[in-house]
């Protein structure tokens, strides 16, 4: 097992480097550069010059792309246009994805795996059809304008939940993890734990969206595959209850799958948080992406989705790693 | 029992929406706090103004740092900041300061001419990595002065400063427009002597390395004069803070504390307000105006102090060359249109390339009118590549889209087929700037009153942004460049106004106000055509 982990930890360099030579390239074929972020819109041609020959964006790109590595061999991942390390942006900003990230898998789990199950149970009956037909319209509406209605409803209109931020503006907090709620209940400032569950709950609803879908679907598929099995048909033979039969047998066996959708659905869980969260000014890695990219801040963008693709792989890891607890013939060392 | 679980679950719904509901939005927390939130697009590029070239950064800056003159609340005329009153020399070289009696910074120092001198001094000894745009934009085009090295700009236009007692004296080398509006940036705000011994300008070594760590941090090194002091800057929840201060020289701040708050678009901050959750934001999308005013917020209507332009690269597109196409484009356009259906209310149709408040603004330009039948004979079968800018809003330009549509519209109406050449705001700019875009909408809103602040932007030499090759425009504002005296530069400003309407680079589109909205719950400042209003005139009801 130990050196099923470490081999696919070793496995994450050349991954990086890969991606970061793919990425380096792509975010310097972006148009623009980070100029019209720098300089006001009278800047002449020779001022954007200037900011380009200061910043090395004139040297060939193979030179830059090795100041890069030699940088990041040290963990430094250089600084935003405004001059903060990125290292420090990321720290600051990332506990705000993972808590958002985690609620909004939380939702999918919690109600996508339970869905998904009764549905099964109750194929082709109004449970069913609703939960296909909600499934279908949670894969097909845009995050975005997902969460643009739901504030529009819920902030706006019904005022019960505020539309952006992850605490009200100015809220004073002692910042231990990064991560509001526990950093309340840690604290004991139980109104700022309170306060980050009520601006945590429609950034998360609008994220979820896509992966509640997913594994309600993974998981009624998965429940009805695994109902027609000889296993479960020699089960019911052997007189074992209908519960034991339910969650024992047909359950722990339709999840893998699920499982495996789960891991993959944090790729686009980040990939969400990126919308997600600068339509709810929440302050993550996500809406650090995306002023990066309007910014084309070059050191930022690198930063951030090498953390992201980090993630991935990590957590994918541990979705393998699952599978054997969840399917004792899956073993790792092989 | 199953009455009970009932109960139980009623109880706990009930308890769950009185908490959502108690959540509420700034406008619950009371009296006492006295909090007033802006919802803003972007958290200053750097605290110390030096570094900073952008609105979004003066506009935090103003509120805690002072300069030596400052533009009248509401309006575009300059009064005293710091300087009571001033004085200018003949021949415009020397500049007399009388400061203010009794003004504190916020660490507690006080302020007199010798802390003036010693910002000029800090600036005049800045080392290398200053000495361009990249890091001191403004300085070195208002000022470019190095005791040790050249501006890349060229510009050397300050002598310095002598200190006695409340007194200082600016000695300059030649005359410029930008005097004395170079005195009311907010780039060249006035830090207490305390702090300037704390910044270490030797240990930059440029942008590459990133900004000095006090520029982006409440550090305590920084410390100013103005009505707020900084307090503290969240960069995870993109928030910053200032405090009242109360010691300041002028009337106390209505509120005890400004947040400014970042968002990433206007319909964010849109939906923040109307949850109540903000209190203002400015540069308000004109679909939005009229729907904010129906529901009671305020939206005031600010002076014009912009320009909003429809450019001719005559160097990219031989056609437009031709001065009879140009003008034939003048005719094309619907500009009455453009302001009456997608500029905030206030604006109006532009003659020239500056707004009538402006001294230098001439009524004798040569002035064009819609009149499509017209330019369809000279326009009609020609293929013309129009850039224009997605995903942005400028003060001058609130909706780029829509304007680009119309502008669009009325050219194919006389026969034009327009190669649309849509841009991200980041490719757009340095597209315009290098000539690349033979049609694209752009504009500028001013720094200070001052007409060459204005045509100086475009105007001032051969430009890739418009391809003019007009020498005798060139030597005209060159000498109104160098005029100390008011009215004679304005004169030669109103005859290059009135040489550049008949050479038409552009098309002037419109002046209009960019709309700023706050809630009903508060007292608004006096909302200024600079886009510099004071939030220390901001009350709560």
């Amino acid at each position: 097992m130990v050196r099923y982990v470490v081999t696919r930890l070793l496995q994450l360099i050349p991954t990086l480097f890969g991606l970061s030579v793919l990425l380096f390239i792509w975010v310097r074929a972006l148009p623009g550069g980070p100029d019209t972020a720098l300089l006001p819109e009278n800047a002449t041609a020779a001022d954007r010059e200037r900011l380009r020959q200061d910043l090395g964006l004139n040297d060939p790109i193979w030179v830059q792309y090795a100041a890069f590595l030699a940088r990041l061999a040290q963990l430094d991942f250089g600084h935003t246009l405004r001059g903060r390390a990125v290292s420090t942006e990321l720290a600051e900003r990332f506990p705000a994805t993972i808590e958002l990230a985690f609620v909004a898998m939380l939702i999918a789990v919690v109600v996508g795996i339970p869905l998904g199950y009764l549905a099964a149970r109750n194929r082709g009956r109004f449970l069913d059809v609703s939960a296909v037909g909600g499934s279908l319209i949670g894969i097909c509406t845009p995050v975005f304008f997902l969460a643009f209605i739901l504030k529009e409803i819920f902030a706006v209109r019904l005022g019960w939940l505020p539309s952006s931020s992850r605490l009200t503006p100015g809220t004073s907090y002692t910042d231990i993890t990064g991560l509001r709620v526990v950093d309340g209940i840690i604290t004991g400032e139980f109104h700022v734990a309170w306060d980050a569950v009520v601006h945590l709950i429609l950034p998360a609803l609008a994220l979820a969206s896509i992966p509640l879908a997913v594994v309600t679907r993974m998981t009624r598929a998965s429940v009805m595959e695994t109902l027609g099995e000889d296993f479960v048909r020699t089960a019911e033979s052997k007189g074992l209850t209908a519960r034991v039969i339910q969650f024992r047998h047909v359950l722990r066996n339709a999840m893998l799958p699920v499982v495996t959708a789960i891991g993959l659905l944090t790729g686009a869980l980040l990939a969400g948080a990126v919308l997600t969260e600068s339509v709810f000014a929440f302050g993550g890695i996500g809406s650090f992406l995306f002023q990066a990219t309007q910014s084309r801040d070059y050191a930022a963008i690198m930063g951030t989705v090498l953390l992201i693709a980090t993630v991935f792989v990590v957590v994918n890891l541990v979705v393998d790693l699952l599978y054997t607890v969840l399917d004792p013939r899956v073993t790792v060392d092989r | 029992m199953q009455l009970r679980r009932f109960r139980t679950t009623t109880a706990l719904a009930a308890t769950a929406a009185l908490l959502l509901t108690a959540c509420g939005g700034v406008g619950d927390d009371g009296g006492d706090d006295q909090t007033f939130i802006f919802g803003v697009p972007n958290l200053p590029r750097s605290l110390d103004p030096i570094f900073a070239n952008d609105g979004e950064t003066f506009r935090v800056t103003r509120q805690v740092f002072d300069t030596l003159l400052d533009h009248e609340s509401g309006g575009n005329e300059m009064v005293g900041g710091l300087a009571e009153t001033w004085d200018v020399s003949d021949d415009g070289l020397t500049w007399t300061f009388n400061l203010r009696d009794g003004v504190e910074f916020h660490d507690g120092e006080t302020l007199d001419a010798a802390a003036v001198c010693a910002n000029f001094d800090r600036w005049m000894n800045l080392p290398e990595p200053f000495h361009n745009t990249t890091v001191a934009y403004y300085y070195n085009n208002l000022f470019g002065s190095f005791t040790d090295g050249e501006s890349s700009t060229g510009n050397d236009f300050l002598v310095g400063c002598s200190a006695d007692g409340l007194t200082v004296t600016i000695q300059l080398k030649e005359t410029s427009a930008n005097f004395p509006g170079a005195f009311s940036m907010a780039t060249t705000a006035i830090l207490s002597p305390g702090s300037l011994e704390q910044i270490d300008d030797g240990a930059f070594t440029g942008i590459d390395d990133g900004l000095p760590d006090y520029t982006q941090d409440v550090t305590g090194i920084l410390a100013g004069t103005g009505p707020f002091q900084l307090d503290s800057w969240n960069h995870a929840q993109d928030e910053l803070t200032l405090t009242r201060f109360d010691d300041y020289w002028g009337d106390p701040a209505g509120v005890s504390r400004i947040v400014f708050k970042a968002y990433d678009d206007e319909t964010a901050l849109k939906q923040a307000l109307e949850a109540s959750e903000i209190h203002g934001y400015d540069l308000v999308a004109p679909a939005h105006v009229a729907e904010l005013e129906a529901a009671g917020f305020q939206v005031p209507t600010r002076g014009v102090f912009n320009i909003l332009y429809l450019a001719f690269q005559q160097e990219t597109d031989e056609q437009l060359a031709d001065l009879e196409v140009r003008q034939a484009l003048a005719a094309a356009v619907d500009r009455q249109n453009i302001v009456d259906s997608l500029l905030p209310e206030g604006g109006v149709v532009a003659t020239q390339f500056m707004p009538d408040t402006v001294a230098g603004h001439s009524d004798n330009v040569t002035t064009y009118s819609y009149d499509p039948d017209a330019a369809r004979p000279v326009l009609e079968g020609r293929t013309m590549e129009f850039c224009w800018p997605t995903n942005v809003s400028r003060p001058y330009m609130p909706s780029p889209r829509d304007i680009f549509e119309s502008i669009k519209a009325d050219l194919e109406a006389v026969g034009v087929t327009v190669q649309e050449k849509p841009m991200e705001w980041a490719n757009y700019i340095p597209a315009a700037a290098s000539g690349e875009c033979p049609l694209y909408i752009l504009g500028w809103t001013g720094d200070f009153n001052e007409g060459y602040n204005f045509l100086g932007t475009w105007f001032a030499n051969h430009t890739d942004e418009f391809g003019m090759n007009r020498d005798d425009i060139f030597a005209v504002m060159q000498r109104a460049a160098r005029e100390g005296d008011p009215d004679a530069r304005a004169a030669l400003l109103a005859e290059a106004s009135e040489m550049i309407m008949d050479e038409l680079p552009g098309l002037p589109i419109s002046s209009s106000p960019p709309s700023i909205v706050f809630s009903a719950e508060v007292n608004p400042p006096n909302v200024s055509p600079l886009t510099q209003e004071k939030f220390d005139e901001v009350s709560f009801r």
